[in-house]
């Protein structure tokens, strides 16, 4: 891109030589955040945010760089604005508990403060919803959050360019760039990319300054952006500063006089290019064949949707730049070293001569690069010491590095310190490999990390660890440059094997520097591990793809050559996840483009304990802080935990495992009926198998062992968790004392004190709730065989939020008569009316046969893909347990095939109740979706389905098992998701 | 309708209003006795119907009780001493929300005839109340079992009425009550039946369902002058009753083919053996496995799943020569009947409750097929209830093999006064009314000479 200077001719008017305290007069230096904690930790906790928020920046000024202020509701955010005049801009959340986004907007303006009011949404379809309900009204611009950091540059970059374009550009002449786009879906992806490559652009320019202030000139001097959503404002800004623009990034489709019109981008540009036929032009569409239209107008054409958008957008704007090293120089400017990060920082200090420290010290160069990172508390710690204030310049050296390191080691106790070959302990929490993003999962780690320290809640349980197991993270860059180095990110994207991509990664060379850093790590990490997937959008509050992306388990045993091979090939399998056929299904369902996802990689120590050629921990579990299926005295507040014996495949996977409420520990309803209880209770559990060798395509789980009680109860896990069975007296006795039939119980924990599991759920449950603001499910593992003398180990695996939005409106269903429903439930998933649902696909009740089930799972999938390529929604009805991984028990699909329902419809068979799989992946992805989940047991009296009513309706198609209507009118479905009561109406005729 | 019946029915309404179940239990009785009370008018005379329908005593009483968060909860508790004309009331007790004064009548009226059928001296009763154990800890369910009990115990004793345990009351249950009983009445007696077996409980509880239906089984066949040796066995289900059918069949030298779960059955040509039999038990009673799985060890089997669409159980479609419907209500159809005697099978003892529907029996009835109906053929497990009592009485335990042996005898006897009660009331062979009548005539000739009381 051209320097501003090439856009100032001799023919025009000379302007004033621009210095810089005069551009970027208004800079957003105080932000007020008004959000959960989560939702801000989403934002500046990102694994790289100092260097994230470095580069973001670091434009402006070395030494000034915005704070952020979070406060957790609106009338806070007032008091706060209205007492501190400072704010420079509020990011606001829809909702935020008192009020939302459009009444703080209303109410900033009538407190008379003059701060804009920037809308952050986390999600599309709420964001539509709320949009549609409010319209803008008084707030300045709207953002939606999709798993980018940089977003943050945007908003404050948006606010800043335009209200310093009339200056800066208008007066000093500092180009800018035009860009149309009123989706804001898609200027909020593409906007961070196009302020990144600016900055980029600029901060290369650092290294050519010649002093401080010109470096800052040159940075304040980057082309501003000015984002306009409609054909005027775009008109108004190119006439007031038609020599000044740049380039034009222009949609097809936007709002002019007031109306959606199809041609205005057409217009704008034909207008535009008859006063600058020579500005460059970039035309976005999401239809192809409007490439011909852009060329008609000599400008570029990016196709929206398409999986390269962005990497073209980068490639159509900018070259690629270097950022962000510390330059070592001599007293005569002269470069002797680079620190790329702070741990770099501390090495170089160490040999760097003694006047390159006096000289970057007496001018602050040391407090203002900190700070440009937002590393402001050691920032000012530096700033007052000054050069003279040390004896000698060895003092100095000393101290900068005993400053900086005790700085680093403080702040990686909370967030993510880098990965060091050297001296990397196998005990920490957690490092990263590599730049880029931690991704969600890891994030989520880290954030837990951050939440147990800050409630100390190891203080409350003398006695256990409790703590997320310690994880190397593999940041996204890696991944990006394994995609890039191999050139699989195109073939990946677009091909549909699986096995495919799967064998091409596994062939692919893995980045160097990662592979030697791997390495290094195995050399400290000799127990076993989980390789654990954390893509950028994974557990993002509103999109959880919980379980779409791949887990793979490694016994880490053999030779450092074997070890290192089976690390790396495991972090392959998890990159391949990334392109599944059901990954490619799920995001296609929401609003976010594939090729937006990036993979980081989790290596996280594994909790438990060998026992013989077993590795596995004596419990998992998960818990949720809602429950959708309380029994008295509980309610749907105390939430609910779901345990197993061994791995926690058994509880994720929906088999049996033992629920209870972390706040009743003792009322455990499966206790009360002997003969469920034998039937239902945990039999097997998993272990990893230590003599496994490394799985191969398509074997899900192989490194995984399934064993019978009896095996715990000779290792010994079994008698912390375990009960007996009499059949003499027909009774359940708690503990392994007695002979008889054993159980999986966790009687003796839940009633005996063994182990404080409730007490301990209870509180992480509440402080996780209190963290994200939100209700939220929590995955842990707990390790009571520890050596003697040692405390019991609580391994935090997981914690992520619960899709609940839209459950918080009240809808009324009213009495209606059976004879008008073909179902009825009081255990609904999901919130609305829907009335525009024909299609249903009907496991026959009468025709199902339990040992049948994968055929029925089959021939589901079938109708599914069918119904889905013609985007056509449907309510799906059957027996037994969705999702169910015993095929016994249910109709064994995964998400990907039924992933175009609706509604789906779950009921008991005639001799086995659905007892819910609360807390599976399974559930987890369907509520996100905003799927309608009904569970019925007309047999037990809890609900009504009309099967008779189904039998009687022609099939479109008929597969044996399974059977496709289509009605001729709707039905009518009708949720609460605050009575979890729900309808459905049989068509009106 | 019978009009001794139908006059019988109406005071039975009017005096008991919105208990339908009462009312259809009683109406059942009456109509299978009317035969009876034609042939012998001194029992309409004496009115042994009238007094037998209506309980010798109904207790009803208060039960608080505080709950873990310290808030107090009040349940109603019943007892219905229905008949002691042979010997003490006898009857579970019920811990469910659906308990109502109503239930608990119809249940202590079947009672009566239940234990009476047994020729263990016990009379009839129930009781419960309304609590759900539901959701309730240890502790709950122990505060209300005290509770409950501090206001029975008066009422009980092991010569008055000894209560055992029924749906929500287990061994846990019967544990507090029996604790807080002992506790108040400062005795240690057999007032609760189904005890732990360390502290009064009997041996074969689990067994005796099983081993008694085998029993009623070869008294049937010996009727014929036949033995259970050699013969060809089907047995459905894989539960306690299957399992202990198949072990006493064994024992007897019978040739056991089948057994199945809901999923579908397996049909072994070779015949079980006890270490087959101990394959499946651990299959099922530790592994909770599927009965599919026995195929994978024991290749001579063969795997049939049931299909509901097909009308009829093909586990009941094999040449074989007697029964065991031991799985599950209406697991026996008119179809299945007619398979059965197709395939040549001539003797069925019902082990589970009810698993042959009406059109069944009436099949196995007309073709003279040895049909022992639930309530005599699986009356063992009430039995033990009653063996548990002599054993308390005498305060001593017997062996397992003590236990076995009166079961029997006890078996024996039922099967003795069914043959007798259906040849004398004009319809041999038929066990069902056997059973009716026999069940009926003790209590009703105890009650004629006891006097009007």
């Amino acid at each position: 891109m051209p320097p501003a200077s090439k856009r100032s001719t001799a023919a025009r008017p000379r302007r004033p030589t621009p210095i810089f305290q005069d551009l970027m007069r208004h800079r957003v230096q105080h932000i007020l955040l008004v959000s959960s904690l989560y939702d801000s930790f989403i934002l500046t906790e990102d694994g790289q945010v100092n260097e994230a928020l470095m580069r973001q920046f670091s434009d402006q000024n070395l030494s000034q760089n915005p704070d952020l202020i979070r406060v957790s509701s609106g009338a806070e955010a007032l008091a706060v604005a209205g007492e501190d005049g400072r704010f420079d801009m509020i990011i606001t959340s829809i909702q935020l508990g008192d009020m939302n986004a459009a009444e703080l907007a209303r109410r900033v303006e009538e407190a008379g403060l003059d701060i804009p009011v920037v809308l952050l949404a986390y999600n599309n379809r709420e964001l539509t919803e709320f949009l549609n309900r409010h319209g803008r009204g008084g707030i300045d611009r709207v953002f939606l959050w999709q798993g980018d950091v940089r977003i943050l540059l945007a908003m404050v970059k948006d606010q800043e360019d335009r209200r310093n374009v009339r200056w800066d550009t208008g007066r000093m002449g500092v180009p800018a760039i035009l860009v149309v786009e009123d989706n804001i879906r898609f200027y909020s992806s593409f906007l961070p990319v196009i302020y990144t490559e600016l900055m980029h652009h600029s901060y290369r320019l650092i290294s050519e300054g010649l002093n401080i202030p010109q470096k800052i000139l040159r940075m304040r001097a980057r082309p501003k952006i000015l984002l306009c959503e409609t054909f005027e404002t775009a008109w108004s800004y190119f006439r007031k500063h038609e020599e000044n623009i740049l380039g034009i990034l222009s949609d097809f489709e936007f709002p002019r006089e007031g109306r959606l019109d199809r041609r205005a981008g057409v217009e704008l540009v034909s207008r535009i290019h008859k006063v600058r036929p020579d500005i460059p032009t970039v035309m976005q569409s999401s239809i192809p064949e409007n490439e011909a239209v852009a060329a008609g107008l000599n400008a570029s054409f990016l196709l929206k949707g398409s999986p390269v958008l962005l990497h073209r957008l980068r490639e159509l704007l900018v070259e690629q730049f270097g950022f962000g090293d510390f330059v070592f120089r001599m007293p005569d400017g002269t470069e002797i070293d680079r620190a790329r990060d702070l741990r770099s920082l501390v090495e170089k200090l160490r040999t760097v001569p003694a006047e390159t420290l006096a000289y970057h010290g007496e001018r602050n160069h040391f407090s203002m690069w900190l700070k440009a990172r937002t590393e402001f508390t050691l920032a000012e710690k530096l700033r007052p010491r000054k050069v003279s204030d040390f004896p000698t310049l060895e003092d100095l050296r000393q101290d900068l590095i005993r400053s900086i390191s005790a700085y680093r080691l403080a702040r990686d106790r909370t967030v993510v310190a880098d990965f060091d070959r050297d001296t990397y302990d196998a005990s920490s929490s957690i490092t990263r490999i590599g730049a880029g993003s931690l991704g969600g999962k890891a994030r989520g780690l880290a954030f837990v990390n951050r939440l147990l320290l800050e409630t100390d809640v190891a203080s409350r349980f003398p006695g256990i660890r409790i703590s997320v197991p310690p994880a190397v993270v593999v940041g996204t860059d890696i991944f990006d440059q394994f995609l890039d180095e191999n050139h699989l990110g195109d073939f990946a994207l677009s091909s549909t094997s699986e096995e495919e991509i799967e064998a091409r990664f596994a062939a692919a060379s893995f980045p160097e520097q990662a592979l030697r850093d791997l390495d290094a790590f195995l050399q400290r990490a000799r127990h076993p591990l989980a390789v654990r997937s954390s893509g950028l959008l994974e557990d993002s509050p509103s999109q959880p793809l919980a379980g779409i992306y791949r887990t793979v388990m490694v016994h880490n045993r053999g030779s450092e050559e074997q070890r290192l091979a089976a690390l790396v090939a495991a972090v392959k399998r998890v990159y391949a996840s990334t392109f599944s056929r059901q990954a490619k299904a799920f995001l296609g369902m929401t609003p976010f483009r594939l090729e937006e996802e990036k993979m980081a990689v989790i290596l996280q120590k594994i909790v438990g304990m060998h026992h013989g050629s077993r590795f596995y921990p004596s419990f998992s579990g998960v818990a949720r802080s809602h429950n959708f299926y309380p029994i008295a005295p509980m309610k749907a507040s105390d939430g609910i935990a779901a345990v197993a014996l061994g791995l926690g495949r058994a509880v994720v996977a929906g088999d049996a495992c033992l629920r209870f409420c972390p706040r009743y520990p003792r009322h455990v309803p499966a206790f009360s009926d002997i003969d469920g209880f034998l039937k239902n209770s945990q039999r097997e559990f998993f272990a990893l198998d230590l003599s496994a060798q490394a799985p191969r395509y398509g074997e899900e789980g192989a490194e995984l062992t399934r064993l019978g009680l009896a095996v715990a109860e000779a290792d010994g896990t079994l008698a912390a968790l375990g009960s007996t069975y009499s059949p003499e007296d027909h009774t359940i006795s708690d503990g392994i004392a007695r002979p008889g039939v054993r159980l999986v119980s966790f009687a003796p924990m839940l009633k005996h004190g063994v182990f404080p599991l409730a007490q301990l759920l209870d509180l992480l449950l509440e402080i996780g709730c209190q963290g994200t603001g939100t209700d939220v499910e929590i995955e842990f593992a707990v390790n009571l065989s520890v050596p003697s003398g040692e405390s019991p180990e609580f391994g935090f695996l997981q914690m992520r939020p619960l899709a609940l939005t839209g459950e918080m409106e009240a809808l009324e269903i009213g009495d209606l008569p059976d004879r008008s429903l073909l179902c009825r439930s009081r255990s609904v998933l999901g919130h609305g009316k829907l009335t525009d649902l024909r299609d249903l696909v009907v496991v026959d009740s009468n025709r199902f046969d339990r040992l049948r089930s994968l055929e029925v799972a089959e021939q589901v999938a079938r109708i599914n893909v069918s119904l889905q390529g013609q985007g056509i929604p449907y309510v799906l009805i059957g027996v037994g347990r969705w999702g169910s991984m015993d095929r016994h028990l249910g109709i064994p699909v995964t998400w990907n095939q039924i992933a175009g329902a609706r509604v789906i419809v779950e009921s008991g068979f005639k001799d086995l109740w659905v007892t819910p799989s609360q807390g599976t992946h399974f559930f987890q992805n369907l509520t996100s979706l905003n799927v309608g989940y009904f569970t019925v047991n007309p047999q037990a009296g809890e609900g009504l389905i009309d099967w008779d009513w189904l039998a009687a309706r022609p099939a479109l198609e008929d597969t044996g098992f399974v059977r496709h209507i289509r009605l001729d009118e709707p039905v009518t479905v009708m949720m609460s998701g605050k009575t979890g009561e729900g309808v459905i109406l049989k068509p009106q005729t | 309708m019978h009009p001794y019946v139908t006059s019988l029915m109406e005071n039975v309404k009017a005096k008991n209003p919105a208990e339908p179940e009462f009312h259809q239990a009683v109406q059942e009785v009456a109509e299978s006795l009317a035969v009876v009370l034609d042939r012998h008018p001194e029992y309409r005379s004496r009115k042994i119907l009238e007094r037998i329908i209506e309980p010798e005593r109904l207790i009803m009483f208060r039960v608080p009780w505080v709950d873990d968060k310290g808030e107090v909860q009040v349940n109603r508790g019943f007892r219905i001493e229905m008949n002691s004309a042979i010997g003490p009331y006898k009857g579970g007790l019920r811990f469910h929300p659906s308990v109502t004064l109503g239930i608990l009548k119809f249940l202590a009226f079947e009672q009566v005839f239940k234990n009476s059928l047994t020729s263990l001296p016990m009379g009839g009763g129930k009781g419960g109340s309304d609590f759900d154990p539901k959701g309730k800890s240890d502790d709950e369910v122990m505060r209300f079992c005290q509770s409950f009990m501090t206001e029975l115990f008066r009422h009980i004793g092991p010569n008055t009425d000894v209560p055992a345990g029924d749906i929500g009351v287990g061994g846990r249950e019967i544990g507090f009550l029996f604790g807080q009983y002992k506790r108040l009445a400062n005795e240690f007696t057999g007032v609760l039946t189904g005890k732990g077996l360390n502290w009064g409980g009997s041996l074969i509880r689990p067994e005796a369902t099983g081993y008694g239906s085998v029993y009623f089984a070869a008294e049937m066949l010996a009727t014929r002058k036949q033995t259970l040796e050699g013969k060809r066995c089907l047995v459905s289900g894989s539960g306690n009753v299957a399992q202990y059918t198949v072990e006493k069949l064994l024992d007897l030298g019978a040739r056991v083919l089948t057994l199945s779960d809901s999923g579908g059955y397996i049909y072994d040509e070779q015949g079980f053996t006890r270490e087959k039999l101990s394959f499946v038990m651990d299959l099922k009673n530790v592994r909770r496995g599927r009965i599919k799985e026995y195929t994978d060890k024991y290749k001579s089997a063969v795997y049939t799943s049931l299909d509901p669409a097909m009308g009829y159980n093909p586990l009941w479609n094999h040449k074989a020569d007697c029964a065991f419907p031991s799985a599950t209500q209406n697991e026996i159809n008119a179809k299945d009947a007619q398979n059965l005697l197709k395939n040549g099978v001539y003797a069925v003892s019902e082990g589970a409750n009810m698993p042959t529907t009406l059109d069944g029996v009436s099949v196995f009835l007309e073709n003279k097929v040895l049909y022992g109906p639930g309530k005599a053929a699986n009356a063992g497990g009430v039995s033990v209830s009653g063996l548990e009592m002599a054993q308390n009485s005498m305060r001593y335990n017997w062996t397992r093999e003590e236990v076995d042996n009166r079961l029997r005898l006890i078996m024996k006897n039922i099967h003795k006064a069914c043959v007798e009660a259906s040849e004398r009331f004009g319809t041999p062979g038929n066990y069902v009314n056997g059973a009716n009548i026999a069940g009926f005539l003790k209590v009703a000739d105890a009650m004629m000479d006891q006097g009007i009381v």
